[in-house]
């Protein structure tokens, strides 16, 4: 009977990079995704439904986002894993309470920029993407928007992994310009899957600019750029205001937080219990 | 639904269903898929939440497509009425009436299957499509996650009005009592996952090996071939409509 | 999975040291343990002892490296293999060995204080839950099978394979955490306060278990806060006091000597009946009954309460229940599990509302009067502290709304209500740092503050070591000093009969003077 070995071996190097193609691709079937949505779009609406662009939007976002889960979730520590729950829980049910207030705000990210902060860009994108996938089964409407949520979260992994969540003040503005970002990408999927927005707070203002002689992909993006930098803004700020509550030693142990130092705070703090 | 199908079956039915509605783009088959998954849902017993959670879903939803696109279509020609910048036309009724019967067809779907499946065999089957095992984690942590999160907040509730934090009337009070109440509610939530994530180490979560299902999952040949023709069917209606457009120009 | 017997392995732990990140001291310093086949070892230690983090750390569930910077050595020996494991010594330095959590399990297998934490909460069934291990080995499903059913019959499981794991009682969850742990045959089992929570069923069947796994051979250490039934039958005995060991060797020794005594552990006789009160029920008794006032402090007219009675027709839980507290006075109310004692609790500050009758503070019906409001008049502290607490420091918290009902006096006011349990010099700490005793007689200080007329605690000395349960007598002496009226709902029959004037008893929803 031979021992099994009772430590980790060193991660093998071709896992690895097999796991980075994945989310390279993942990254480029959204990017490609989107380019050609916005160069196809000015004979769309003339058309009619424009399905083509439909099954595009959808099955280049989702794909990308399914590739980025699969590329992303091995590589996390368990301890991340076992938070994306609870972030999805906090996505989906303050989501779905904005849905029907009728306000012109989302709130549906805050899990998302909680584990961004804690756990990184990577970790961030890839809860971004299952929050949707997981609601859609509850409501399906917000699952083409998987990839729009998978950037929010990698862009807030990387406002922390810069410092951004070190000063309060710059937290809101992190996710004012996450917000425009988002914002422009999440407009085609609402063009052209849905063929408008579900909330009627966001239809009030997209109305208004169609009023105006605005296409409908302008409309809803010039909504979105309205709605979603102030939304991303709040969603920050709660976000900061959570990880700030948490005890250090619940932080410090994402090696994240550790590495990049991303909290504000004096290391190791002085404690005298 | 005497013996139970495979998710998967189940799964991939619905998505080239999707598929296949999309790619036909004609209000006709929204209509068709659409009667056709409220009348599965009656038969399979499921009627009840189905129309719930569609209802909740599809009434704004309609409302703000046909107040968007009824009301203000720039790109509409025969003008039925029009009040100032508002504008009826055919062709944006049209649009919303052709948006609305798509969308209702994709949600009434989606639910339907999401309501009939049972969780630990949707995640038993998934982790035979080689998924990452923290995908069907997540996915069914996330469903038995929602009501214990429930059941938490409102015991974290209690326990503040007993210790005499008072929910005031206005909206800076209420926005303080939201504060007050999510902070137990994340720590807990956080500070559990954190043990939970020691003790799924310890119990082989992170095993890079092959694993096995305890669940034991029903499946077919016959299943497992209607899979594969659902799939060629929902690639055949998308080559089909990419042959069409690319036929007429650009579309 | 051989069969009758674990295979022979003995673990040696020395550690050094071991800090968590962002901490200046080490929650534990030069502690060694040797867990060896078919032994059982206690390691005794009042709360925050450091008991859980050797625990986690032997059964590798605290690694250094992530958790925080761990000096020492862990080693498992082995009879009768060819090749030996080495030892595995960590210098806190990032060169040290990962140890693989999975692979350590099979060997030291750790079961922690909260049963459901062990749980993967993903599996709708007990045996699913069991299979949870061995799916991840890829075992085959006939094997998983015969070992899920092994496994149930060790831990008295066998009928409760197919039940979902949130509707096991405490000490079925408690069985079904160590199966977890014992399917994958682990030669060392760590049980971490194994006893905590369990009526006297559920001590019997665990103790049994542990008597079976010792017959197996496996060596069993049992952390624990308190010299119970199961940790006298260990031997030797280590207490831990902050993190360091103080005191080793045969119970006898350590029983005559200082250290438990100072270590905070709860002493209970060999009968259940804790020593240290059996003096102290003797004065309470010979307390003079607070003077009758005019008006009590807290009054049950003829209160019935029942859930879902009204439109499902289910028995009332509570009927006619008649209850006067006086101004001064200490009530204990016990009964048996489920009797509707913390229902009984929720109905005194309008959590829950009466269906007949009337529940009056200092002669006020409470009828239509927001819970927040009552609050004021009547502090009722839950058992868990984890869902009141959500300030970043213990001072801010105690501080939290103080200053709007008391003025300028709030500062002087929080400090005392800090002081009264001890925990003035923590004031600068997470309250999620505390211990568990500190966090809950945190709790009870934010109701302390607030000096109410009637002070309402749902099982105040549970997780309490035993500074935590001369702290809460102090302090509910205090306030019964001070004229307010304190009823505590307790299943410690003991800690009751030594702290309050009065015993009822709660049974078939009907309220009776207890002896």
């Amino acid at each position: 009977m031979s021992q099994p070995s009772l430590t980790l071996p060193t991660p093998g190097q071709q896992a690895g990079r097999n796991r980075r193609l994945l989310e390279i691709l993942g990254a480029a079937a959204i990017a490609a995704t989107f380019i050609y949505l916005v160069l196809t779009q000015p004979a769309d609406i003339a058309g009619g439904l424009g399905s083509v662009s439909a099954l595009v939007a959808m099955g280049g976002f989702l794909l990308g986002a399914v590739l980025l889960i699969v590329g992303v979730l091995p590589t996390l520590p368990t301890s991340t894993v076992v938070l994306i729950p609870v972030a999805l829980v906090l996505n989906i049910v303050l989501g779905q309470l904005m849905g029907t207030s009728g306000l012109p705000f989302y709130l549906d990210s805050i899990g998302t920029v909680l584990i961004a902060v804690l756990a990184g860009p990577a970790a961030g994108a890839a809860t971004g993407a299952l929050s949707s996938i997981v609601w859609s089964l509850i409501n399906p409407t917000v699952l083409p928007f998987a990839a729009g949520a998978a950037l929010i979260g990698f862009l807030a992994g990387t406002a922390a992994r810069y410092g951004l969540f070190r000063r309060f003040y710059f937290a809101p503005v992190a996710g004012f310009l996450t917000g425009i970002v988002a914002g422009v990408v999440s407009a085609p999927i609402a063009a052209f899957v849905f063929g408008g927005t579900s909330g009627a707070g966001t239809g009030a203002i997209v109305s208004a600019f169609r009023a105006m002689g605005d296409t409908l992909l302008a409309a809803i993006t010039k909504q979105a750029l309205i709605s979603d930098p102030m939304d991303k803004a709040i969603v920050f700020t709660i976000a900061a205001v959570l990880v700030y509550a948490l005890p250090r030693r619940t932080t410090l142990q994402f090696p994240f937080v550790r590495r990049y130092h991303v909290l504000a705070g004096k290391e190791p703090a002085k404690r005298n219990a | 639904m005497a013996p139970r199908l495979n998710p998967l079956t189940t799964l991939t039915a619905a998505a080239a269903v999707l598929v296949i509605t999309t790619a036909a783009a004609s209000w006709v088959v929204s209509l068709t898929v659409a009667a056709g998954a409220v009348l599965l849902a009656g038969v399979t017993g499921a009627a009840r939440r189905v129309f719930l959670a569609a209802g909740v879903i599809l009434a704004p939803f309609w409302l703000s497509l046909l107040v968007m696109h009824g009301l203000f279509f720039p790109e509409g020609r025969s003008v039925l009425a029009s009040w100032g910048p508002a504008r009826v036309t055919t062709e944006g009724l049209g649009f919303a009436v052709d948006m609305g019967l798509r969308t209702s067809a994709f949600v009434l779907v989606l639910l339907l299957f999401s309501f009939s499946v049972r969780v630990p065999e949707l995640v038993a089957a998934l982790a035979t499509l080689r998924l990452p095992p923290q995908f069907g984690y997540v996915l069914a942590s996330t469903l038995m996650l929602a009501p214990i999160i429930a059941a938490r907040l409102e015991k974290v509730r209690q326990a503040q009005e007993s210790r005499g934090l008072v929910v005031g009337k206005g909206v800076g009070n209420r926005l303080g009592a939201v504060r007050l109440q999510m902070v137990p509610l994340v720590l807990g939530l956080v500070h559990d996952a954190g043990i939970r994530a020691q003790a799924l180490d310890a119990r082989g979560f992170r095993r890079t090996g092959p694993r096995t299902t305890y669940t034991q999952v029903r499946d077919s040949p016959a299943q497992r071939g209607f899979r594969i023709v659902a799939v060629l069917l929902a690639a055949a209606a998308v080559a089909v409509r990419i042959a069409a457009s690319l036929s007429r120009g650009q579309a | 999975m051989n069969g009758q017997v674990s295979a022979a392995v003995t673990l040696r732990a020395a550690i050094e040291s071991f800090a968590f990140h962002g901490d200046a001291r080490p929650a534990l310093r030069d502690v060694e343990i040797v867990a060896a086949p078919g032994s059982l070892i206690a390691v005794l230690g009042g709360s925050g002892s450091g008991k859980s983090t050797l625990g986690r750390l032997l059964g590798g569930w605290l690694a250094g490296g992530r958790d925080g910077k761990l000096k020492g050595r862990l080693e498992l020996e082995s009879v009768g293999q060819q090749e030996a494991w080495r030892p595995l010594v960590f210098f806190g330095a990032d060169s040290d060995p990962q140890i693989d959590p999975a692979a350590w399990a099979e060997q030291v297998g750790y079961v922690p204080q909260d049963p459901a934490a062990m749980l993967s909460a993903v599996r709708a069934t007990v045996e699913e839950e069991l299979a949870f291990g061995l799916e991840n080995r890829g075992m085959e499903r006939a094997e998983m099978v015969r070992i899920v059913a092994e496994t149930a019959r060790r831990t008295g499981l066998a009928s409760l394979l197919e039940r979902d794991p949130a509707t096991l009682s405490g000490g079925e969850l408690r069985r079904l955490a160590v199966g977890c742990a014992i399917v994958a045959d682990p030669a060392v089992l760590i049980l971490d306060e194994p006893l905590a929570s369990l009526d006297a069923d559920g001590t019997r069947t665990l103790t049994e278990l542990v008597a079976a796994e010792l017959a197996r051979g496996t060596a069993v250490v049992v952390l624990s806060q308190s010299a119970d039934l199961l940790t006298r039958l260990a031997e030797p005995w280590l207490v831990l006091e902050d993190g360091a060991a103080t005191a080793a060797g045969p119970p006898d020794r350590i029983l005559a000597g200082e250290e438990l005594a100072s270590s905070g552990v709860v002493v209970s006789e060999p009968s259940g009946a804790p020593s240290g009160q059996v003096q102290q029920f003797a004065q309470a008794q010979s307390r003079a009954r607070p003077a009758k006032d005019s008006v009590p402090a807290l009054e049950l007219d003829r209160v019935s309460f029942g859930f879902g009675t009204e439109y499902l027709g289910r028995p009332l839980l509570l009927e006619n229940v008649v209850l006067d507290v006086w101004p001064g006075e200490i009530v204990a109310v016990t009964g048996p599990n489920g009797a509707g004692k913390s229902t009984l609790l929720r109905l005194f500050n309008g959590l829950l509302s009466p269906l007949r009758g009337e529940v009056r503070i200092g002669g006020e019906a409470i009828a239509g009067v927001p819970t927040g409001v009552i609050a004021q008049r009547l502090g009722l502290l839950f058992q868990h502290p984890h869902d009141q607490l959500f300030e970043r420091t213990v001072l801010r918290e105690v501080f939290f709304g103080l200053d709007r009902r008391f003025g300028a006096s709030a500062p002087v006011r929080a400090a005392e209500a800090l002081a009264s349990v001890g925990l003035s010099a923590a004031g600068n700490v997470h309250p999620h740092e505390l211990s568990g005793s500190g966090q809950r007689l945190l709790a009870l200080a934010t109701v302390l503050a607030r000096e109410p007329e009637v002070l309402a605690l749902d099982e105040p000395t549970v997780a309490l070591d035993a500074h935590g349960l001369r702290r809460l007598s102090d302090a509910m002496t205090a306030a019964a000093g001070r004229g307010a009226a304190v009823v505590l709902v307790t299943h410690d029959l003991a800690f009751a009969r030594a702290h309050a004037h009065r015993l009822v008893e709660l049974r078939n929803g009907v309220l009776a003077a207890g002896d």
